[in-house]
């Protein structure tokens, strides 16, 4: 059930299960609850590299458990300016606090106003989870 | 399509992750892939494995038949004996690996790959002319469980009516656990030492002497910290020992000389399938090779991925994952025999990176450390 997962007010989201935050004129990226409970037990993320130029929903890495793979896309477009660099040794992060210590990247968004009109609120990304498990 | 289930479903259901493999509803893991690993190589696991095929194949023929249809050498066993083996087609592609467990002097039990059950059942049906054999499956009447890990004997021990402890590798015992008639194998797929145990009377519509084994099982194992495993780590655990998995590593293009399986192949026992076309492999010898490869650095490889050495493209990975064990990618890889050296520094082409590996023994561990060699 959606109610099973943690999904945060403040938080905008991707039908394909990233959050973006909005911090001042940064925006914070991740996987959501959902999604780090349906990869478990992540073992690797490929971060994207820092200083590349992505568009909204380009594919910037991959987060992988012991048998799935999946890719991570970036909510809105912008540079990369920053990656968590914890995750190298410390994947489990993503599943422990897929909200806090389990971020994966902050990127200086080029069209931010626009695209956000894009993504979800917590409200709609809760009607959409429940829309996959019917 | 309806997915088929095993005797023991009612407890996947309730207490593991479900997925879909080879047409059955299996469990993928119940407390986490890695944990289940672990607790094999370091103490004991059980596994639900109903779902992998139990056919009887017996009559006045049935030996000289089994010989004819597999490429290792079914004379050499005896009563309650079992062989690792290849049925193969007559280019030497492999229809199915699989073992063969002599039960008596004219019969024997064959065990088919989930996803190959009726293929290897039409396959024997279709050269059985001329043959005094009969060919029966009892997969839906015989459940089956794995029971694995440096422990396992410890935990059969407790619920046997007979001490497995001087059972030799590939050898078999009849024993009764909670009242259920058992056939041990000391045989599995994890590298581990272990029983693979038959639940004779265990049907799908009668399924509680396969609870009873399974149960008693879970019960006695509980001081050595046993953890029902599902087919997550079943496949980590295989991938480590470098054991293939039939679909993904072999299939009926390729054949057990290119699997480096040379030691199932016993060419000199006389005539049967698929043995012309490996005699003129043999002897041309193989292009290609299947090879362990260890990643050196970060990355995990995953089927598909494209194997470079500098500039050329020398092959393709056929399984890969992260090792729990050992905490790196590793992957099984066919590639140009030229190439198939050990130490040998290759790459591999994991999306839009190229990450450095080496091409390294089978199994993967340490064998002082880990597996059923271990000290």
């Amino acid at each position: 059930m959606s109610e099973d997962y943690e999904i945060p007010e403040n938080l905008y989201y991707t039908k394909e299960h990233e959050w973006a935050r909005v911090e001042d004129d940064v925006v914070v990226m991740g996987i959501t609850d959902y999604a780090q409970t349906q990869l478990h037990e992540v073992v690797y993320v490929e971060l994207p590299e820092v200083g590349s130029e992505v568009e909204q929903m380009e594919a910037i890495g991959t987060v992988e458990s012991v048998k799935a793979v999946s890719e991570i896309y970036t909510p809105v477009s912008g540079r990369i300016i920053e990656v968590n660099r914890t995750l190298e040794d410390r994947p489990e992060l993503v599943n422990v606090d897929p909200y806090g210590e389990g971020w994966i990247a902050k990127i200086q968004p080029t069209n931010l106003k626009e695209e956000l009109k894009s993504l979800m609120t917590a409200a709609e990304y809760a009607d959409y989870l429940r829309t996959l498990e019917e | 399509m309806q997915l088929r289930r095993t005797q023991l479903y009612e407890f996947h259901k309730k207490h593991a992750k479900l997925t879909a493999f080879s047409g059955f509803e299996m469990p993928l893991w119940y407390k986490g892939i890695i944990e289940e690993h672990m607790a094999v190589r370091n103490s004991v696991g059980i596994f639900d494995i109903s779902h992998m095929g139990r056919v009887i194949i017996e009559g006045e023929d049935a030996e000289k038949f089994l010989n004819y249809l597999t490429s290792n050498d079914v004379s050499r066993l005896k009563t309650l004996q079992a062989q690792y083996t290849t049925i193969l087609n007559e280019h030497g592609g492999i229809v199915d690996d699989t073992i063969i467990c002599r039960l008596e002097e004219d019969r024997f039990l064959q065990v088919p790959n989930a996803a190959n059950r009726e293929k290897d059942v039409d396959w024997f049906n279709r050269h059985s002319g001329g043959f005094q054999v009969s060919i029966r499956d009892v997969s839906d009447e015989v459940a089956m469980l794995a029971v694995q890990g440096p422990k396992a004997v410890d935990v059969l021990n407790q619920v046997s009516n007979v001490d497995v402890s001087g059972v030799r590798r590939f050898s078999g015992v009849w024993l009764e656990i909670a009242g259920a008639r058992v056939l041990a194998t000391r045989t599995g797929y994890t590298g581990e030492d272990g029983f693979e145990l038959y639940i004779w009377d265990a049907s799908l519509s009668e399924p509680k002497p396969a609870y009873d084994v399974w149960n008693s099982l879970l019960e006695a194992g509980r001081r050595f910290g046993i953890e029902p495993c599902g087919l997550g780590a079943r496949d980590t655990l295989r991938l480590e020992a470098g054991m293939c998995l039939y679909g993904n590593d072999i299939d009926d293009d390729t054949t057990p000389l290119e699997a480096n399986l040379g030691f199932v192949v016993k060419l000199d026992k006389g005539e049967f399938i698929g043995r012309e076309a490996l005699l003129r492999q043999k002897e041309e010898g193989v292009k290609r090779l299947r090879v362990g490869i260890k990643l050196l650095e970060r990355g995990i490889p995953r089927p598909h991925h494209e194997v470079w050495s500098d500039d050329k493209k020398i092959g393709v990975v056929t399984s890969g994952t992260m090792s729990p064990l050992l905490r790196c990618g590793i992957a099984m890889a066919y590639v140009d025999s030229s190439y198939a050296e050990y130490g040998r520094k290759v790459y591999v082409q994991i999306r839009k990176r190229r990450v450095l590996g080496e091409i390294v023994k089978f199994p993967f561990y340490d064998t002082t450390k880990y597996g059923y060699r271990r000290a």
